[in-house]
């Protein structure tokens, strides 16, 4: 028997061969900075078949980020049942580079970039590395932001094609808030918005379409109900964990507001809400008191370890974080 | 005359095209990963050579569309024109109880189809885009639905019923209804005729057993029970999914693990079954290679699947009043001779005695594989799921 026989698809169609021989969408996309969110979604369109080329800034960095992947395979492997081969097919789906070049024939770049692992971002290094992009990229790739405030449409400005940008919101609360935020900024296109819906739905979210508007609907929610918890902690109406179960057990949420925080990171919050209150001017978005403290002793959520709760190495709660109430 | 048939997954199409004269398979194939990276037409050409067509399959129309192209090609098809194709049969996985058989489909059927999209909301809805794009791509090729549930809607009522509100059942409808009614149907027959048995007269447990599962109790040409239940997840431990599990464990595991609905159903549905207890593959041809390396979760794996088999056939023996032919079928019925030896193991008490030597030998072949003295004639019959689609398809032709 002679070996199988591998050829094209689109000469077959009927009606839809003549319009669809292009290239397919998404065979290889590219992230810039992999924090823990850069990784998440390097993670997910690798796993989704997609070949991802991803950059950070140094050899120590890439060697950190694959052990990182490699140790969320692992995780899965025990406790969900991904295979060794499975894992193996992924993980060779997955190119590091320092090198911006790296990233031509690619689609869809998204921007994660953060200073620090546990850090906070720069808008004029996002614009320079959305310039950089767009000379690499061919014209109709895209390139995306990883965030929830208002920045697409900044970013974009000094791009010369403007339409090809998009923002991107990836719910981190928990594995299965699989909604994918998608923002649609001053410029950006319809075409653009389409494709990136076909994005979600290869990777196996829900869109939903956003119109640029700071904290998109996801956190902007989320951030009035965390101002007016720290309010009624703050006000010793009681404690920190009834406020949580009131979250859990009343509202039926998977966590409470303050965990919920913690998983979201004080600093993104933060930021979040100044913006929105600079934008809204509604007192109601200012950032409470509490979270200021939490801002500024760079004690931001599960990533560092400290939040309104103290985690262990797994980021596991351990207990609430006294030291917010001295 | 051809009949196309059609079995179409939430992200698979399978074909096959028959001419029904010959009874002869003339084309068949089927396209894997609609939607998602990596999406291709896998076909095997009348000689056996295979040919994979790489590309980007969107969703289900195009990958219909693919299918008749193909079927239309020169290099690859067999036709010249699409209305050399008679019918379009359909497997349809969830008939709940509106359908006991196989049903012409009209706007009406239509209709119903997507009323039963809530007790199979993965299954159905690929079924109706299958539909769908044969109405526009075919628009005067009549079109057959074959459902999986419908031969077990003569389960008996104490038999459908869960333990639960009856509400519930008025509510939602949730009770039993079997799966793979099709094959079971179809290898209980067929097994009767291969004996020179009559049909109406008999006993049977019909085991379809492969990577998805299920035992059904046959009494005179009616389903009484089948392992499956409203889900496909009840019953036997299958390939990925978990089969009968106390309710209690599924609230527990939730809290512990802090997951919702879709976590839980993707881990019982996708991570449990043989794939979980051995943490090697779903395949039964890895876990036997795992077994030979003597690995324990592998041993385990496979007693624990061969186990609930047994449980079944035993129980299903005492719900029929006794048992006069045993069947095996399914990718492992057919060809694992070790699970169909440890079901009958022990069993001579209630007139099952294998024939081991030959059992052994023998796969995906109509055999007998009960010793002459055997009460209970043991038999494997390669099940044909697709022949028998296009052959109701046929049927419900001749009555239009």
């Amino acid at each position: 028997m002679s070996e199988m026989i591998i050829e094209p698809i689109n000469k077959y169609g009927l009606t839809i061969s003549a319009e669809n021989r292009h290239k397919p969408l998404f065979s290889k996309i590219g992230v810039v900075g992999a924090g823990k969110e850069g990784r998440n979604i390097i993670n997910m369109t690798s796993t989704a078949g997609m070949e991802v080329v991803f950059l950070d800034e140094s050899l120590e960095r890439i060697e950190f980020v694959m052990g990182e992947l490699e140790k969320v395979m692992n995780q899965k492997i025990t406790g969900w049942g991904l295979t060794q081969s499975e894992k193996k097919v992924i993980m060779n789906r997955i190119t590091p580079t320092l090198e911006y070049e790296d990233f031509a024939g690619c689609d869809l770049v998204i921007e994660c970039t953060r200073y620090t692992e546990s850090g906070r971002r720069s808008t004029p290094l996002r614009k320079n590395i959305f310039k950089k992009l767009e000379e690499i990229l061919d014209e109709d790739a895209i390139i995306a932001t990883n965030g929830s405030t208002i920045i697409i449409s900044e970013l974009a400005s000094e791009l010369e094609h403007k339409e090809r940008c998009v923002s991107l919101y990836f719910p981190v609360s928990h594995p299965d808030a699989r909604i994918l935020e998608i923002v649609s900024g001053m410029y950006t296109s319809e075409e653009v918005y389409q494709k990136m819906e076909i994005f979600a739905r290869l990777i196996n979210y829900k869109p939903h379409r956003i119109n640029e508007s700071n904290g998109n609907v996801s956190l902007r929610m989320v951030a009035t109900m965390l101002n007016e918890a720290c309010q009624i902690l703050l006000e010793r109406v009681t404690s920190l964990e009834d406020i949580e179960e009131t979250f859990t057990i009343i509202y039926g949420q998977r966590y409470g507001i303050f965990r919920l925080a913690d998983i979201i990171g004080i600093e993104r919050l933060v930021t979040l809400m100044e913006a929105m209150f600079n934008d809204f001017g509604e007192k109601h978005y200012k950032p409470n008191p509490l979270l200021w403290k939490l801002y500024r002793s760079n004690q931001l959520g599960v990533r560092t370890g400290k939040g309104f709760y103290v985690y262990d190495e797994n980021g596991e709660p351990l207990s609430p974080n006294k030291s917010l109430y001295n | 005359m051809k009949i196309l048939v059609l079995n179409c997954g939430s992200s698979s199409i399978k074909y096959k095209l028959f001419e029904m004269e010959s009874k002869e398979v003339v084309a068949q194939g089927g396209i894997e990963k609609i939607g998602m990276k990596g999406s291709f037409l896998k076909l095997t050409l009348p000689d056996g050579q295979k040919v994979m067509l790489e590309g980007e399959i969107l969703e289900h129309r195009a990958g219909i569309e693919y299918i008749l192209g193909v079927l239309l090609s020169e290099k690859y098809g067999c036709i010249k024109s699409l209305d050399e194709i008679e019918a379009v049969g359909h497997r349809v996985v969830h008939g709940g109880e509106r359908f006991n058989k196989s049903v012409l489909i009209n706007e009406e059927v239509i209709q119903m189809l997507n009323e039963c999209i809530e007790l199979a909301p993965l299954h159905n809805p690929p079924n109706l885009k299958g539909i769908y794009a044969i109405q526009e791509l075919m628009p005067k090729t009549p079109q057959v639905g074959v459902f999986d549930t419908a031969f077990h809607q003569t389960m008996p009522d104490y038999a459908y019923m869960y333990g639960i509100p009856y509400v519930l059942y008025e509510k939602y409808g949730i009770r039993r209804y079997g799966f793979h009614g099709t094959s079971h149907r179809y290898v209980s027959k067929r097994a009767c005729d291969f004996l020179g048995l009559p049909f109406e007269e008999q006993r049977i447990i019909t085991a379809h057993i492969g990577n998805g599962g299920s035992v059904t109790a046959i009494k005179n040409g009616h389903s009484i029970d089948t392992s499956m239940g409203m889900t496909p997840v009840e019953g036997l431990i299958m390939g990925t999914r978990c089969g009968d599990l106390d309710p209690g464990v599924i609230s527990y595991i939730m809290e512990k693990e802090h997951m919702g609905t879709k976590g839980i159903s993707t881990l019982l549905n996708k991570f449990s079954g043989v794939l979980g207890i051995s943490g090697i593959s779903s395949d039964m041809r890895e876990i036997e290679a795992g077994i030979r390396e003597d690995n324990k979760r592998a041993i385990l794996a496979m007693k624990t699947y061969n186990y609930r088999i047994k449980k079944y056939v035993g129980s299903y023996a005492a719900a029929l009043g006794g048992v006069d032919i045993l069947v095996f079928t399914g990718g492992v019925g057919e060809n694992q001779a070790v699970t169909r030896k440890e079901v009958c193991q022990d069993m001579a008490f209630m007139g099952i005695e294998l024939d081991e030597e030959l059992n052994a030998s023998v796969r995906a072949t109509e055999v007998v594989i009960s010793k002459p003295s055997s009460k209970v004639k043991v038999v494997i019959i390669p099940t044909d799921e697709e022949l028998t689609i296009a052959r109701d398809t046929v049927q419900i032709l001749k009555e239009f």
